[in-house]
């Protein structure tokens, strides 16, 4: 039998700490269910037992890293992770020196809410089997393949080189020559209607915008001590959620992210309003693809 | 009510050569609407969007930000780095619908006066047609 992956990442950061290369390792732990993972700083070689990799390690590690920034870390990177990290790495947020980089091979990162849809009830327990996800409720077993449970952002992933990373566990995901171009279907649709419509179209998704920041709070590329657009609690304006300076926020957040959103989606994902932040952000990539 | 729609813009001119052009303007008496609403600022590469953002958020139908023409900037590149930052940022304007017409840049001389004019009297022309800039929310 082949070692599964996240043994063979708990062997290696226990090394890498016991061996003095790092000072911390940065990973996942089980989270508050089988479906939820939370970042996990390892700092002893007894605490890589706690690491865990499977089908749900979803939260974009970067933004993590650059909290610790300074120390000497290692950390466990999926492609759109290292994604992140690279763009960090140039705005100099971090030190490639102070970094130990391990790639991880994703087979794509299931959603917790497709997952929920497929298996309704309490999640119990959930597992891989090839290519299949086991997933296990209160009253029942229900198999799915991986595939069909995958995040939007998966579907069309655009991997990593990669000799970005010290080491990579796992099969190397083979990186596409081109970005496939479903990843800008959405937005391409959008550009099709007439600004009005498209202008209705925001309206609608922002009214539902309680700015409540998590979107900025979430993203790794969001990194500035003081945010220039951010409302205090008790602002008016906040508090009245001004469709114009709700408006103007997201406006100026893309502005802001134009050159380095890395689509890893994670606003969308902690927006409690469910709007679709991801298709500005492939907005930004699709204008930067064609310079 | 029947009264026309009178847009409001806000202008951000830069001092040497827009303002100029402005005042110019008003020197040799060429008449042009009075929705135009003049922010001096040193340089049109000292305009942020978000001063553009912001003045849409406060009630502002339309934009214009003006600056010396190319090669002309006091400060040499100050109007080639507005000319970057805002072609990105009218490119999001777009995405989001907002009508291309809210938001001008423009290069204007000291000695352009009566084309400053010409240029507001246009915008309003088209701010007026266009209406006001709300957000309907269903
Ligand atoms: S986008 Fe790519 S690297 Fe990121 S979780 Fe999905 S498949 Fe994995
Ligand atoms: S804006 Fe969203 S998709 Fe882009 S880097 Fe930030 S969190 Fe990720
Ligand atoms: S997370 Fe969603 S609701 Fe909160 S500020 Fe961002 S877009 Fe608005
Ligand atoms: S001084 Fe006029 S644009 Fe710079």
């Amino acid at each position: 039998m082949t070692t599964s992956l996240e043994t063979q990442l708990q062997r290696r950061a226990h090394d890498l700490l016991a061996e003095g290369v790092v000072e911390l390792f940065l990973g996942y732990r089980q989270g508050s269910n089988p479906l939820r993972v939370a970042p996990f700083v390892a700092r002893t070689p007894l605490e890589t037992a706690k690491l865990v990799w499977n089908a749900v390690c979803v939260p974009n590690l970067a933004g993590t890293l650059a909290k610790h920034a300074g120390q000497r870390i290692g950390v466990a990177l999926k492609a759109c992770d290292a994604q992140s990290v690279r763009e960090l790495l140039k705005l100099n947020q971090l030190e490639r020196s102070r970094l130990y980089l391990i790639g991880i091979g994703c087979a794509g990162m299931a959603d917790p809410e497709a997952i929920t849809k497929a298996a309704p009830g309490r999640v119990t327990g959930l597992a891989e089997d090839g290519p299949d996800l086991v997933i296990t409720t209160a009253d029942d077993v229900v198999r799915r393949e991986r595939g069909t449970l995958l995040l939007t952002k998966c579907a069309t992933c655009i991997g990593m080189p990669t000799d970005f990373c010290d080491e990579w566990l796992g099969e190397v995901p083979p990186t596409p020559p081109a970005i496939p171009a479903e990843r800008f279907a959405a937005v391409q649709a959008l550009a099709t209607l007439a600004p009005p419509e498209r202008l209705a179209f925001w309206s609608e998704h922002l009214s539902r915008c309680t700015l409540c920041y998590a979107c900025q709070t979430v993203c790794p590329l969001c990194f500035c001590k003081e945010c220039a657009l951010t409302l205090e609690r008790d602002h008016p304006r906040r508090q009245a959620r001004e469709p114009m300076t709700i408006f103007a926020y997201h406006l100026m957040r893309a502005y802001h992210l134009a050159d380095r959103c890395t689509g890893c989606d994670e606003c969308s994902r902690v927006c409690p309003e469910d709007i679709p932040l991801n298709l500005i952000c492939r907005k930004l990539e699709q204008d930067r693809s064609q310079v | 009510m029947s009264e026309p729609f009178e847009p409001k813009i806000v202008g951000l001119l830069c001092s040497w050569c827009a303002y100029a052009g402005a005042d110019t303007a008003g020197v040799s008496r060429v008449q042009y609407p009075p929705n135009l609403r003049i922010v001096r600022v040193m340089c049109s590469g000292r305009v942020d969007p978000l001063f553009v953002a912001r003045a849409f958020e406060h009630g502002a139908d339309g934009v214009l930000v003006a600056g010396c023409h190319p090669g002309d900037c006091h400060y040499l590149s100050g109007n080639n780095y507005a000319e970057e930052r805002f072609a990105k940022f009218a490119q999001l304007l777009d995405f989001f619908g907002l009508d291309q017409r809210r938001f001008k840049l423009a290069w204007v001389s000291g000695s352009e006066g009566a084309r400053f004019a010409a240029l507001v009297a246009e915008m309003t022309e088209e701010l007026r047609a266009l209406g006001p800039l709300e957000l309907k929310v269903q």
